[in-house]
């Protein structure tokens, strides 16, 4: 396990990909954010125009009950990368946490830590993710919490390697000797030495975190009244021979932002992020 | 190396035993976590009250937590997950019915994903830096970023809608009645769109790590020996180098397979494939809680079982990994 942690991909791209990363994911983020100055169109708004392909009225065509796609696609980003930030934080900042009590305490509690990681790993996470929200309700606080608290093991484990290498140094030794409280050597000495990690971590997460969500939605788990990107291909679904742009463009708009995201973690690791 | 393989079995599930009882106290901490009473969750929305009573008591809900759980997880223990509240039959009894054309469509991808997968990193790893190289990393980035549902739809309307070359969905022709031959190549076609749909993902992902790990192997010391007495570029790829990266490839893939899992349920959703994964989305429509949750474990459990297959295939594959 920890040699496959060590080898893990190493692929090199050149920081033309992550400038890239940032636009594509930017570019959504951008549309979802400025949604109400790019169209008058309500996402959940009727019309008797269903159906209708991509035209000047409606950028990205109409749904069964006319409702405009350009607006839904919008809005979704909203709902889709709202999760995304959000549970990608929580399972970031769990994470961390585990990773830095585990690394720099040792002993039993490193070994109890991390028997509760791989746990976790083993866990089908969305499986686990699905029945979880069937049975507690399905809200977008809910989506959050579940697809942080199921997303931690990676962060805990990246971080948790990298404190055991920091432990033995002598600026650790030095912050103890000048009598620093273990919690003060986490915060001001350990976190700051892995922030780097942290940060593609972040990155990393939030592109997953959108997707688990997606997947969530498209079984009909998300919030009914916040359409998010999973949901609107949920429904193109049930049109894919009559209304191709249902799925597809939603499907683009989610594509190009964890994409966007992935680029980005990517780079700023310099291709050693998993 | 038979007695190797019944100890190395022996000492995994031993291992194993404290994840599974994870998996089946998730479970039941869910259930209690639900709001409202779990007997409800488990009879259904609107039981008879001999059968509410019926529940209760087959379930020891009338008995302490710890009474509850211990018996909760002496059934599961046993391969009784319950009564699926819709079919009115023990919820093993309805997933082992769908788990063949699960397994078929989560076995084809996966064989075929392992070969493409690594193929492609090895390829790769040979050219390192090469523009080939940058394109295989740059692809199986996007493989890796685009749920696979969506690929499905994708490959549904390309492939199926506007060129016609396979069926929509399902997993026989609905009207023709075909035996023999014609019924396994009717099984076939319907299958070309869902096992790609499922393979795209483990492909990019066995790529990758099978070409971090043989770059890892090809700058090794017994390589240099290896071209040093000549041996062919060939035999040193595959025979030197590969025997070492295939562990990478074997762990991954272990890893990955509750992943697997859940991808063969959006991709039996996309394709109307009647398996394990249109089993548990029904489930979920029905608000079939014990067929929900009895889904839940057999899946977890055969995820547990098969990283312990990888890991133990990894310990006959390299004999370093047996001392631990």
């Amino acid at each position: 396990m920890s040699a496959t942690v060590a080898v893990l991909s190493r692929i090199r791209l050149p920081s033309a990909a992550m400038t890239f990363g940032v636009l594509l994911t930017g570019v959504v983020a951008l549309g979802a954010v400025l949604a109400p100055w790019l169209t008058n169109a309500d996402p959940l708004g009727l019309g008797t125009d269903i159906l209708s392909a991509p035209s000047a009225a409606h950028p990205m065509g109409t749904d069964d009950l006319g409702r405009d796609l350009f607006a839904r696609v919008l809005y979704g980003g909203r709902v889709s990368l709202g999760v995304g930030l959000f549970s990608g934080l929580l399972s970031v900042v769990f994470g961390t946490g585990i990773g830095l009590i585990a690394g720099f305490a040792g002993g039993m509690s490193d070994e109890v830590l991390m028997r509760v990681t791989e746990m976790f790993q083993v866990m089908p996470k969305l499986l686990a993710a699905v029945v979880v929200v069937s049975l507690v309700g399905s809200s977008l606080t809910n989506e959050v919490l579940v697809i942080g608290l199921l997303s931690w093991p990676a962060t805990a484990r990246v971080i948790r390697s990298r404190v055991q290498v920091l432990r033995g140094q002598d600026f650790i030794a030095a912050a103890r000797m000048g009598g620093a409280s273990p919690l003060r050597i986490l915060w001001r000495n350990l976190l700051p030495n892995v922030s780097a990690f942290v940060l593609v971590s972040t990155s990393l997460q939030i592109a997953s975190a959108i997707v688990s969500e997606s997947f969530l939605s498209f079984l009909g788990l998300g919030d009914p009244g916040h359409p998010s990107w999973g949901l609107l291909l949920q429904q193109g679904q049930l049109f894919l021979e009559q209304a191709w742009w249902l799925t597809t463009l939603p499907g683009v708009a989610l594509a190009m932002t964890v994409l966007g995201m992935n680029l980005l973690g990517d780079g700023l690791s310099g291709g050693r992020a998993r | 190396m038979t007695g190797l393989i019944l100890r190395l079995l022996l000492k995994r599930l031993v291992g194993t035993v404290p994840l599974v009882f994870a998996v089946v106290a998730l479970t039941f901490f869910v259930i209690r976590l639900a709001p409202g009473d779990p007997a409800f969750i488990l009879a259904g929305e609107a039981p008879t009250p001999e059968f509410l009573a019926q529940v209760r008591a087959e379930n020891g809900l009338d008995k302490p937590v710890w009474v509850q759980f211990m018996t909760f997880l002496g059934r599961a223990a046993t391969g009784d997950f319950g009564k699926s509240i819709f079919a009115g039959r023990p919820v093993f009894e309805v997933i082992l019915e769908r788990l063949p054309a699960t397994a078929l469509l989560a076995g084809v991808a996966m064989v075929i994903a392992s070969v493409v997968g690594v193929l492609l990193g090895v390829s790769a790893a040979k050219r390192a830096g090469s523009t080939q190289d940058a394109a295989i990393s740059v692809l199986s980035l996007l493989g890796t970023s685009v749920p696979s549902f969506w690929i499905g739809q994708v490959l549904i309307l390309v492939f199926a809608v506007w060129l016609g070359w396979f069926p929509v969905s399902g997993m026989v022709a609905a009207r023709a009645r075909y035996t023999g031959f014609n019924h396994v190549w009717d099984v076939a076609v319907h299958m070309v769109l869902p096992v790609t749909t499922l393979a795209v993902y483990l492909v990019t992902l066995i790529a990758r790590f099978t070409r971090t790990a043989m770059i890892e192997a090809l700058s090794q010391d017994f390589i240099l020996v290896a071209r040093a007495k000549g041996v062919g570029s060939r035999t040193i790829l595959w025979h030197h180098a590969f025997r070492n990266a295939v562990v990478t490839t074997v762990t991954v893939i272990g890893l990955e397979f509750g992943a697997v899992l859940a991808g063969t349920v959006v991709v039996e959703i996309v394709f109307g494939w009647p398996g394990l994964g249109r089993l548990f989305y029904d489930a979920i429509y029905r608000r079939d809680f014990p067929l929900l949750t009895g889904s839940f474990m057999f899946s977890a459990l055969v995820v547990i079982a098969v990283n312990t297959l990888s890991e133990i295939i990894c310990a006959m594959l390299d004999p370093r990994l047996r001392r631990t």
